[in-house]
């Protein structure tokens, strides 16, 4: 019982992690929280059902196109909302959060009210990845789907860490993010850096969106709960931190899992409130977070 | 001399007396239509356009004043109304008790989120809140046995005649904005401005800014749970829908929209946004496509909002003479 819950508590958490990860990015990069990433997990979803059932697109084509709207819609987000935080506001912290938080914020209503617009208010229901009898694996049922699905959001999760870690491409987001005008100076195109963020971090979160689409149907709000699950993320894992992002996302799936059993079911989605509420009493950096001392 | 010493000491009045003035003169016009025979239904636009006004000023005590984002004022505003509404089914708790309980409560949550996440810098309360706002829903939706899920708690009415909820709201408008003019012009209403301008220094300065932010949040949420538990005995159904995370998008944009930081720009904001939702709602359910554009714009190129760029054009008009005068008095002032 207790080895079942947290395995499906950890298959779940990895499709947290995956939302998680691009906003803690976007925190490291940007020092903004972007209220619009339930909305590129929404996006994401939406284009692979529609391109599917409506354009009868084969899902190995449907997958990757939903990755590139998400990662598009980030790209035109930050070259056209954002950049002016850098642009406008420089170091003044207070401004810039100002207009990070309602732009992002109206953002998301916005693509909440036009996709209700477009595509209706019911939720759509995704295609599997592959059919099949459901296996066992450490006691719980899981279909071939989920196990493709969950092989693919791995893959990408680590595949992103890989890349912050070892490529070029990494390397630049991690110097700009410990120091914005440093890097600037050691040659780091910062405004580029920013762009390709905001776009990995979308086309990770509309993965997530396509993946999940077959258990939980996408909606024109579908995103509120997956985006509110991986603020709750960020801060358990430390504000802009990659591994934090990983970690606590696996942890917020198990304790979910755990909840559902032991407390009560119709609320797991409150637990990571109560979560949420313990980190900022014990330990309000994070598991991973830095202390910054401020000037 | 005398005068020049007690302007050191208490600076120029931080909002303007005139702002609070044309607040006033407006609900002044707006109390004589229910008798003037404004229809029913336009009598209940105005008194949904006051509820807001209240929620916007309110939003608009942390944001343009403090500086600091909730997410949460709609959230509020449904957890004080479930206060009155639970209190009534269950206990039999008369309204008004149960409303004031309603901002109890609320100003209480308030108290503790604050303390949770107002002594860290960084995003904490926006997430904090709308984390909260959202749960609480799923809170009041799943627990149907207590709060009958979407369907929402019948509560008792205030009065018999809708025009009476209409000089109630105005009256509560009225008084909220001449409080918040007073409040601005006392030391914590200058420590609040310091906070938001330049919280560093306003630590430096020895302003206790965690206490003051805390206290701002506390106070706000309180009277957002006031509105919420006044306006619940209105509608006289308390349903989830109350604080839908919309509402809070509605209310950001009244207040992007009239001026953040200004006392008359949530209300012109709050009427503007909800009498021109009912054309948009009549013509297919627009406004929540509408007013995050609107938002979008005024927050790229019109920080100062409506009120604000208004108060910017009026100062550069009157400010010549302004300044002479100032001049004058300095004169006379200088030994």
């Amino acid at each position: 019982m207790l080895s079942s819950m947290l395995v499906s508590g950890l298959i779940t958490g990895t499709f947290y992690a995956l939302m998680a990860l691009g906003l803690t990015m976007i925190f490291g990069v940007l020092r903004i929280v972007n209220f619009a990433h339930g909305e590129f997990y929404m996006i994401g979803g939406f284009a692979y059902v529609l391109l599917y059932h409506n354009l009868g697109v084969p899902i190995a084509v449907a997958l990757p196109a939903a990755v590139l709207a998400g990662g598009t819609l980030g790209w035109i987000v930050e070259k056209l909302l954002i950049r002016p935080i850098y642009a406008e506001f420089g170091g003044r912290q207070q401004g810039r959060d100002e207009y990070a938080i309602i732009v992002t914020f109206a953002l998301s209503i916005l693509l909440i009210a036009a996709m209700t617009k477009i595509v209706g208010p019911w939720s759509l229901q995704g295609p599997r990845l592959i059919d099949g009898p459901p296996l066992l694996l450490a006691g719980v049922r899981v279909s071939p789907h989920q196990i493709a699905a969950l092989g693919i959001a791995l893959a990408f999760l680590f595949g992103t860490l890989y890349l912050l870690n070892y490529s070029l491409w990494g390397r630049q987001i991690r110097a700009v993010a410990q120091n914005r005008s440093a890097a600037a100076v050691m040659g780091v195109d910062v405004g580029k850096v920013s762009t390709i963020v905001f776009a990995t971090a979308g086309g990770l979160a509309a993965l997530a969106g396509a993946l999940l689409s077959n258990m939980i149907s996408p909606s024109p709000d579908v995103g509120a709960f997956p985006a509110i699950k991986s603020y709750v993320i960020i801060v358990l894992g430390g504000l802009g931190s990659p591994l934090g992002a990983l970690i606590g996302g696996l942890l917020l799936g198990v304790i979910e899992s755990l909840g559902a059993i032991y407390i009560s079911f119709s609320y797991r989605d409150t637990y990571g409130l109560a979560l949420l509420v313990l980190v900022l009493l014990l330990r309000p950096n994070g598991l991973f977070g830095e202390t910054r001392r401020e000037v | 001399m005398a005068s020049r010493v007690s302007s050191l000491r208490r600076p120029a009045a931080p909002t303007s007396r005139t702002q609070l003035l044309v607040a006033l003169a407006i609900l002044a016009a707006l109390a004589p239509l229910p008798s003037l025979g404004l229809e029913i239904y336009w009598q209940g636009v105005v008194i949904t356009s006051l509820y807001y006004a209240l929620l916007a000023s309110n939003w608009n005590l942390l944001a343009g004043y403090t500086g600091l984002f909730s997410l949460a004022p709609a959230g509020f505003a449904m957890l004080g109304a479930y206060v009155t509404a639970l209190l009534w089914t269950y206990a039999g708790v008369e309204p008004w008790l149960g409303i004031p309980a309603g901002a109890i409560v609320c100003a209480i949550v308030g108290l503790v989120i604050g303390v949770l996440t107002l002594r860290l810098s960084g995003p904490y309360l926006a997430l904090t809140t709308l984390a909260l706002a959202e749960i609480l829903r799923v809170i009041v939706l799943n627990s149907f046995d207590i709060t009958r899920g979407e369907i929402g708690l019948q509560v008792p009415a205030l009065f018999a005649h809708q025009s009476s909820y209409y000089y109630m709201f105005l009256v509560a408008v009225g008084g909220f904005l001449i409080g918040l003019h007073w409040l601005l012009g006392q030391p914590c209403g200058l420590y609040l401005r310091a906070i938001r301008n330049d919280e560093t220094g306003a630590r430096a300065r020895g302003v206790r800014t965690v206490f003051w932010k805390v206290f701002a949040f506390s106070v706000s949420s309180g009277l957002s749970g006031l509105a919420g538990a006044l306006f619940a005995h209105y509608v006289i159904i308390v349903s989830p829908s109350i604080g839908h995370l919309l509402v809070t998008g509605l209310v950001m944009s009244m207040v992007v929209l009239g001026g953040m930081g200004t006392l008359l720009g949530p209300l012109v904001g709050a009427l503007l946004v909800n009498v021109s939702s009912e054309y948009l709602r009549a013509a297919g359910d627009y406004q929540h496509i509408v007013f995050p554009i609107v938002v979008i714009l005024f927050a790229r190129f019109c920080r100062e909002g409506l009120v604000g760029r208004a108060a910017m054009i009026f100062n550069a008009r009157v400010g010549t003479q302004a300044r002479s005068g100032a001049k004058a008095t300095e004169v006379l002032a200088s030994p």
